[in-house]
């Protein structure tokens, strides 16, 4: 999580998403009453003046233009007896999601900031309301984005991946130790090594990894969800595609933070898979500052984006600056050719001669035919056809793929430095870095467990 | 008499030794006491010193200025090279001693010391007065010093057991010290009790060597010490032989009277040092157990019989003694015995050495909970030193897990429940390859210098010896062999290894197939001498990997560089757990990478303290 001010104080919309009978906005912080006191009113219209503790009063929101939002009701905890443990204003209106939003806007115009996903519960650990595991387990069910991804999870908590690492690691102790304990003894009887029969144990294991990471980006994909970027010149239909996209589909998450300004993000769940989508609406090349801030911030999303659609549109040629989108977008390139429903003059047929590589779908977003089809495509290239019931062990943080890719490289080294004739100090020390890595995502502290294995299976010492 | 001292140091054991040593050689009036006069630097368990962990210690100590190292290469009576085939951070020397020669030299090279004064006394009582402590003895005499170093061994409340036979004693028959426990504990200091053990030594003619193995000694070009000329004895041979099914039954038919068993030792043993009924017992399935018989000395019918170390009776030690292969006739010259005795324990110490309740007052060697004479001695240099600087009003020299063995061994010492009796290991060590023996003063002379432990002579010398290898270093990677030059047709004759372009010899060295020795007879170069060259090699070849080590050092400086106030308030931090805080309460880290190694301190304990730490502006 990114180290951000503790002082600011911070509001979200705190229900799950979706249609609702009502949704709660929050605002923690030492700020939280006066940002009430500038959006809340009587329902007479009259300023509110006292803030009675935990009482629940009625209330209206207005817009920072001085409309009336919604009717609602709202309630204040005091410092030290909220769930954050600090100022806490809580706010309970009509729970469409864009009108949650405009609620949300207008605690944000009156100087509150939007909340990082998990920094409720960052700052109730922060002040002593919450340990850190509880903390951490709060966060991964906030994260879940989709019922599969959910299953997952679970799957997770129940501790699979751990015990599939655990099984590995007991395997690589096993070989560890008699190298550490004939280091240590060299003039008692343990047995030698065998280099030929290690290196294949070794070799074995590093495919039992190479098969957990061969999951992982999709693991993440469903933990994380995937950046979907959708790229085209103005007047594609960018915007009405991803409104089709949304309106199909219930969104999911708020605005991406830091980004707010220039790019609208929205998750969707395509059949278990969750992909934020991003229009980089309106951004062009530019001389105005905050627009060429803007351009930056579009070739980074782009940069780390898992999928980029570009958006061409059927009714007119194709020009340089697309022919270009389409070349260096650094994955198989989606080609989504929108208003189909127009006289064509740009075809599928002449795309696919273009780019041979490119996969190219023709949609309206005006009538929405092909949306059924383009949804499929992407979930396919993200995930693949794969059928997870048939892998119920994923990978689904960075951190633990990581780990895992750092134990491969080691265990590599061993295999090489085995057939090699390296010595077996070298040879302990990347079998020793290759459980420190495991021990990431495991917990377990490799150099304490290296000594109690060595005594427990060799009689040493005189 | 002189009755002041700046430095008063308890007992003349490997520990104390260095210790006073090291205090005097930096300037301070030492007082060394000892209990015996005829028993300092006594051996109380087998002649030999060094091996992996332990012979990097000597190494070390060496090349801080202390003098095991030089007492062991004078008194050693054969020396081994151990793992040279398993890797250069694990090869190490082992060496036999003459016992009586070891104690021999060290008493004569500490009675050459202008500053220290070695008198024979047993300390009853510690007082303190003022800014100074009060050593009171048995005889009523007494002397004050500025600080106090505690290197009492296994003397502390020592209890002898062999069979039901169990009585109060130090080692090998000698006078324990019950009084000074007594006026320590008074004092507010926690002991623990630990138990160790040694085996019966026999004597010589009674064994028939033609039935063992024998194990010779090497001929090696140095020794232990960076700073004496090496002078090589012939060596004198070990002798290796089992034990069989026979020996297992009879000390598994007479467990209940080996006074480990029976229930009269409460004191915990070490997985170290087991005994001989402990192996029969956990490790059932073992048809056999290695014997080694050493020679205690060479003018002296003792031989040591390592491997069998016992609390047995001694009529069950001679039984099952005579059914080892050429020891049918053994004649036993004193029994095997385990000993119970006082260690202080050790969330009481800081990375000083010193007690955190007591100023000036530092403990070393086996009162501290290990085992071993290489951790005593280690301890007692780092005691040595840490009092002198207490005196001149310095900060503790602590070294780090990533510049020394000591380093490792005093940071497990403070952040570890010790539950048995300590011993050094390499795979205790993180940054082993960086760790090496023949590159100890490359990295721990110039802290021996700044120490005034190391003389301007040996300094010079240490600068002469750095250069040389920089000079050579600079020499391999400025030259280069041409494929089809003389050299490198040499060299794939020799090795097989044919060169595809101009190389340079530091590339040539690097694979794997190639050693310096072979590169420097290919270049018609001589050779450097003593272990210069394999400074060189292993600095080359493995420069990957030390790097490694490098970068992961670097994250340890960052923890270490965080520090804990010594009076932190932990009940002020919310969320920490309860054993994380009961932990952290009782060992008092003195860093975050200290706080990091304590068992029950999770890495969420450690973020929340750091959190904490940093939200309420702590340095």
């Amino acid at each position: 999580m990114k180290e951000m001010s503790e002082l600011d104080t911070i509001a979200a919309i705190s229900t799950p998403p979706g249609e609702g009978g009502i949704g709660i906005i929050r605002i923690s912080g030492a700020e939280a009453a006066r940002i009430g006191a500038q959006i809340l009113r009587h329902p007479s219209g009259k300023r509110i003046t006292s803030w009675p503790e935990r009482q629940v009063r009625l209330g209206l929101v207005l817009s920072p233009e001085g409309t009336v939002i919604d009717e609602v009701i709202y309630f204040l905890f005091k410092k030290g007896r909220s769930y954050t443990g600090e100022e806490l204003l809580e706010i309970q209106g009509h729970g469409g999601y864009q009108n949650l939003k405009k609620i949300l806007n207008a605690a944000i115009k009156a100087g509150a900031r939007l909340a990082e996903p998990g920094e409720f519960t960052k700052r109730a650990f922060l002040n002593g309301r919450l340990d850190l595991v509880q903390a951490e387990a709060v966060i991964d069910l906030i994260r879940a984005k989709t019922d599969l991804a959910h299953q997952v999870a679970l799957t997770q908590l129940r501790g699979e991946l751990s015990a599939v690492v655990q099984e590995l690691e007991d395997q690589l102790f096993e070989i560890l130790v008699p190298i550490e304990a004939a280091l240590d003894y060299p003039e008692d009887d343990i047995p030698p090594l065998v280099r030929e029969q290690t290196a294949n144990k070794i070799t074995v294991i590093c495919r039992r990894l190479e098969e957990l990471l061969a999951n992982a980006d999709q693991g993440i994909i469903l933990r994380e969800a995937a950046t979907v970027v959708l790229a085209g010149r103005p007047n594609v239909g960018k915007s009405s595609l991803l409104n089709r996209l949304l309106g199909e589909e219930r969104v999911i998450v708020t605005p991406i933070p830091g980004t707010t300004r220039d790019f609208v993000a929205e998750t969707i769940d395509l059949d278990g898979v969750p992909a934020r989508l991003i229009d980089t609406a309106g951004l062009r090349e530019s001389d105005d500052l905050v627009e060429k801030a803007g351009v930056e911030r579009t070739k980074e999303i782009m940069k780390e984006a898992n999928l980029i659609l570009v958006v061409l549109d059927a009714g007119e040629e194709l020009t340089p600056a697309e022919e270009e989108m389409v070349i260096n977008s650094k994955h198989k390139p989606l080609i989504v050719l929108n208003k189909t429903d127009l006289p064509a003059v740009l075809t599928e047929e002449e795309l696919k001669g273009k780019f041979p590589a490119a996969q190219v779908l023709s949609v309206s977003a005006k009538t929405g035919a092909g949306l059924t089809a383009l949804k499929a495509a992407i979930r396919e290239v993200l995930i693949g056809r794969r059928d997870f019931e048939e892998h119920p062990v994923l990978v689904t943080r960075l951190r633990h793929k990581e780990a895992l890719e750092e134990a491969l490289a080691y265990l590599r080294s061993v295999v090489q430095g085995l057939s090699r004739q390296q010595s077996e100090d070298l040879l302990a020390i990347d079998l020793r870095a290759a459980l420190e890595a495991l021990g990431r995502i495991t917990g377990r502290a490799v150099s304490e467990e290296i000594i109690d294995r060595i005594f427990a299976q060799f009689c040493l010492g005189k | 008499m002189q009755k002041y001292f700046d430095v008063a140091v308890i007992g003349a054991g490997h520990a104390g030794c260095e210790a006073a040593n090291a205090v005097a050689k930096m300037g301070f009036k030492t007082l060394l006491l000892t209990l015996n006069y005829n028993n300092i630097a006594f051996m109380p368990c087998n002649p030999s010193i060094g091996g992996p962990g332990k012979g990097h210690l000597i190494r070390e100590i060496d090349a801080l200025g202390g003098i095991i190292g030089r007492i062991t290469d004078q008194a050693h009576i054969q020396m081994r090279a151990l793992n040279t085939k398993k890797g250069p951070a694990v090869r190490a020397l082992r060496a036999q001693t003459d016992k009586h020669l070891y104690q021999e030299t060290m008493r004569k090279h500490l009675e050459k010391q202008p500053l220290i004064i070695m008198r024979q006394g047993e300390v009853t009582a510690l007082e303190r007065t003022k800014d100074l402590w009060r050593l009171i003895l048995d005889t009523g005499v007494s002397y004050e010093a500025a600080a106090v170093i505690i290197a009492t061994g296994t003397f502390l409340r020592g209890r002898v057991h062999i069979g039901s036979l169990s009585y109060s004693s130090g080692p090998q028959g000698q006078h324990p010290s019950i009084a000074l426990a007594e006026n320590l504990e008074a004092q507010g200091i926690k002991f623990k009790r630990f138990k160790t053990g040694t085996p019966a030594r026999v004597r010589k003619r009674s064994i028939d060597f033609s039935k063992m193995i024998e194990q010779p000694g090497d001929w090696l070009e140095h020794g232990f010490s960076y700073w004496l000329p090496w002078q090589p004895r012939t060596p004198v041979s070990c002798w290796l032989t089992y034990t069989n099914e026979r020996t297992h039954q009879i000390i598994r038919d007479n467990l209940h009277l080996a006074a480990l068993y029976s229930g009269a030792i409460t004191g915990i043993g070490t997985r170290y040092c087991p005994s001989i009924e402990g192996k029969v017992v956990n490790f059932p399935d073992k048809e056999r157990h290695q014997v080694f018989i050493e020679p205690e000395g060479l003018n002296t019918d003792e031989m040591y019989v390592a491997g069998l170390s016992t609390s047995l009776p001694e009529a069950v030690q001679d039984e099952f003694l005579r059914t080892v292969p050429g020891l049918e006739q053994v004649e036993i010259v004193r029994p095997g015995y385990a000993i119970e005795y006082d260690v202080v324990a050790p969330e009481q110490l800081s990375t000083s050495l010193q007690l955190r309740s007591c100023p000036g007052l530092f403990t070393a060697g086996q009162i501290n909970g290990t085992s071993g004479y290489e951790e005593a001695a280690a301890q007692g240099l780092i005691a040595g030193i840490n009092a002198g600087r207490y005196l001149s009003g310095e900060d503790p020299f602590v070294l780090g897990r990533n510049e020394a063995y000591i380093g490792v061994l005093v940071d497990d010492l403070i952040t570890k429940e010790n539950n048995e009796p300590y011993r050094v290991m390499t795979s205790r060590a993180e940054y082993r390859l960086s760790l090496r023996q023949e590159n100890a003063d490359l990295r721990l002379t110039e802290y021996g210098y700044k120490l005034k432990l190391i003389t301007d002579q040996e300094y010079e010398a240490f600068l002469q010896k750095k250069a040389r290898i920089q000079e050579k270093l600079r020499f391999l990677e400025e030259n280069y062999l041409s494929p089809n030059s003389p050299e490198a047709i040499r060299l794939q004759e020799e090795t097989g290894v044919a060169l595809q372009q101009k190389t340079s010899l530091q590339q040539i060295l690097k694979m794997p197939e190639i050693k310096l020795s072979l590169l420097w007879k290919i270049l018609d170069q001589e050779r450097s001498p003593g272990e210069e060259d394999d400074v060189l090699e292993n600095m080359v070849k493995y420069q990957g990997y030390l790097e490694r080590e490098e970068k992961m050092a670097e994250r340890l400086l960052k923890t270490e560089a965080k520090k804990i106030p010594p009076d932190f308030d932990y009940d002020a931090v919310p969320n920490l757990s309860m054993e994380a805080r009961e932990k952290l309460v009782k060992f008092r880290p003195e860093t975050i990478g200290q706080a990091s190694r304590i068992s029950g301190v999770s890495p969420a304990d450690l973020t929340t303290l750091l959190i904490w730490m940093t939200r309420n502006n702590q340095p």
